[in-house]
């Protein structure tokens, strides 16, 4: 097996899921978002994206900052510092990979 | 994967795009500060100076007072029509170091380059040439490096509607340019006085702000309009807000 083809068993598994992986790469290049834009935006149940976000915040990937507007709870959701780097190494194994599948 | 991935980085930064008020805003700004150039510009002035410092002195004010009502009424709208249907997003936060290297790049490359053809138009005879066409060649300089930012952050954000701003704005200088020739240049007398203040100069530099007035205006205008398509559409594919459909 090549090198880079070697490099797909050391993905980040928690990222890898197609639906986690969508959630940090929204979530990437924000600062934040709630729960109604990923909902939107990942096509997910409800039910679904809060199985996902959970993971991504066990993981130490995701931070979930409540706050009340008025009197109705809001969620944002940001990726840490931890999740950041987590994301960008993903990327930056799986390029090699692709290129390398595309010859 | 990987298209996908990007797909999801581009939507995420392009959405404080996706209802059309920013469009609509910021064309709406443009509309009125073409409006004050226009007017300046028209208005006969005893001297440069002044004529330079009052529309200098109301360009500013009215951008930094526009600029603040403008995100001001885009964070209610924001807050009371999009949030509510397609959620909330925070954008990176932009740091002084970001902005101070953005104000560094503007004044070396659009105010720098326009301060020293000034200045060099009063010493060599073939810059004053160069200067006098100042009416042609900038609104098509500026309606390039306008169709180039276009390009790039519909590019970087995923919005193909700029695209076609881009390409819209690279004919608007160019036919802004044709027309500005075809009534015809200043010309420089060969033994040019000192100062810069002269009319010739002034004239030149009139002329340019009326070229540079009908840019941002027809750049306001389409702005609106693709605002407003938009927003139409944002509306259509999200009639009410996600409380209250399910």
């Amino acid at each position: 097996m090549s090198g880079s083809l070697q490099n797909l068993s050391g993905l980040d598994r928690v990222i890898h899921e197609p639906a986690r992986l969508m959630l940090v790469a929204l979530l990437s290049s924000v600062e934040s978002a709630d729960f109604l834009f990923l909902l939107k935006e990942s096509g997910l149940t409800k039910g679904n994206l809060s199985v996902h976000l959970s993971r991504l915040e066990e993981a130490g990937y995701l931070r979930a900052d409540k706050t009340f507007q008025g009197k109705i709870p809001h969620t944002e959701y940001g990726l840490t510092a931890k999740g950041r780097t987590a994301f960008n190494e993903y990327r930056k194994r799986l390029d090699p990979i692709i290129r390398r599948l595309r010859r | 994967m990987n298209v996908q991935i990007d797909t999801a980085l581009k939507r995420a930064r392009g959405y404080w795009f996706i209802d059309g008020f920013t469009e609509m805003a910021a064309g709406g700004l443009f509309v009125i500060l073409a409006g004050i150039l226009l007017f300046s510009g028209y208005v006969p002035q005893a001297s440069f100076l002044p004529w330079f410092l009052s529309v200098t002195g109301e360009i500013v004010i009215a951008k930094l007072f526009g600029i603040l009502v403008a995100i001001l009424i885009l964070w209610w709208l924001k807050d009371h029509f999009t949030y509510p249907r397609t959620g909330f997003v925070r954008g990176k936060r932009v740091t002084v170091m970001q902005i101070l290297v953005i104000l560094r790049n503007v004044i070396l490359f659009l105010f720098l380059p326009i301060l020293v053809l000034l200045a060099a138009s009063l010493l060599i005879a073939s810059a004053r040439n160069f200067l006098a066409s100042m009416p042609v060649w900038f609104p098509v300089g500026l309606g390039l490096i306008w169709g180039g930012v276009y390009l790039l952050a519909g590019g970087w954000m995923g919005l193909r509607r700029f695209r076609w701003l881009a390409v819209i704005m690279v004919l608007t200088g160019i036919a802004i340019g044709i027309w500005q020739f075809a009534i015809g240049l200043p010309t420089f007398p060969s033994n040019i006085q000192s100062g810069i203040f002269q009319p010739i100069v002034f004239e030149t530099i009139r002329r340019t702000l009326i070229s540079l007035c009908f840019l941002i205006l027809i750049s306001g205008v389409i702005l609106m309009i693709s605002g407003l398509v938009t927003f139409l559409r944002y509306r259509k594919e999200n009639p009410t807000p996600y409380a209250e459909e399910s």
